[in-house]
């Protein structure tokens, strides 16, 4: 009964002291842990979820004046890391990653912002501005895109309703 | 001036942490208390500890958006620590209003009325990245005595 407690000392002098070493040395953190927003601008659309669906107000888009894209912001000092943004992402390009270092002197207080730049993609026909749309939002949409859907699916609206309407009679008349 | 240097370097050693709760959902304040109480993370490495007066407080910990109600609540606490303080905006509800940005009651941010030395924000933030914060408002701190 006496000795058990010796017992207890002796694992605990085995395992070593349970104190997490930071902030003088490193620490564990967790992969699924919720920490600062990431933007992937490639995999963007510009749909705007995001922003409408976040608690904190911490996102905005931004139209360019001159029509070449939108500028994203993600402001860490109002985002409350509920990951609603990534939940609600058609093309997962914007995700929570695990990075909980946040602190920061006052002075940077507006400078703790994600700043990205989607860029619109531009019609290979007729060259006009348009969202991008990536690859992963044909696969969200579609699942497998046909050969059909994989030839036009870079083309503006007004391209691609012809491009369509084209692709339909030349089956029709075959 | 020996004297005062030996007193100084002795006396940055340990600073004292006051808390002040300006309207918290109290989810700061836990991982606050998880920061100071529980031994994984143990504030008292860096010789802080926390005090149950302003009148002893070096180093002030603000948590939650300052409410209309507890404003001057707040800035009479905040007048009673002494020179030299630092102050430390935990949360993202001092720092910008977070959720409660635009809320009737939450008409300004903590800086607009009490000079904020550091940030952590979060919502809670990990008690890491409060250990963060408390270790820059040292440095701060080391400098202003």
């Amino acid at each position: 009964m006496v000795l058990s407690i010796f017992k207890v000392l002796w694992n605990n002098l085995k395992q070593g002291p349970s104190t997490d070493p930071f902030p003088f040395g490193e620490t564990f953190t967790p992969a699924r842990l919720r920490g600062k927003v990431a933007v992937d601008p490639e995999a963007c659309v510009g749909c705007g979820v995001c922003a409408t669906v976040c608690a904190g107000n911490a996102i905005k888009h931004v139209e360019r004046g001159d029509g070449s894209g939108k500028d994203f912001y993600v402001w860490h000092n109002t985002c409350t890391f509920c990951g609603l943004c990534q939940h609600y992402c058609p093309t997962d390009a914007i995700r929570l990653t695990n990075n909980w270092s946040t602190a920061h002197r006052n002075e940077d207080k507006y400078k703790m912002k994600e700043h990205e730049f989607v860029a619109y993609a531009r019609c290979p026909q007729c060259d006009q501005a348009m969202p991008n749309m990536p690859h992963a939002m044909l696969d969200h949409i579609y699942g497998a895109p046909t050969e059909e859907l994989e030839a036009i699916y870079k083309l503006c609206p007004e391209c691609r309703r012809q491009k369509a309407a084209q692709q339909f009679g030349a089956q029709i008349h075959d | 001036m020996s004297i005062i240097d030996a007193i100084k370097s002795k006396a940055v050693r340990s600073p004292w942490l006051y808390r002040i709760n300006a309207g918290s959902c109290n989810g700061c304040d836990v991982e606050l208390a998880t920061t100071a109480l529980i031994p994984r993370y143990d504030v008292e490495r860096l010789g802080c500890k926390y005090c149950g007066s302003p009148k002893h407080a070096d180093i002030v910990l603000i948590t939650g958006p300052v409410t209309s109600m507890v404003k001057e609540k707040v800035l009479r606490v905040y007048e009673e620590i002494p020179d030299p303080k630092v102050t430390v905006a935990v949360g993202v509800c001092p720092i910008s209003g977070g959720v409660f940005r635009g809320s009737y009651s939450v008409p300004i941010m903590l800086d607009d009325i009490i000079p904020v030395d550091v940030n952590v924000p979060g919502c809670p933030p990990r008690p890491q990245a409060i250990l963060e914060g408390v270790a820059m408002a040292l440095d701060i701190w080391k400098t202003r005595i």
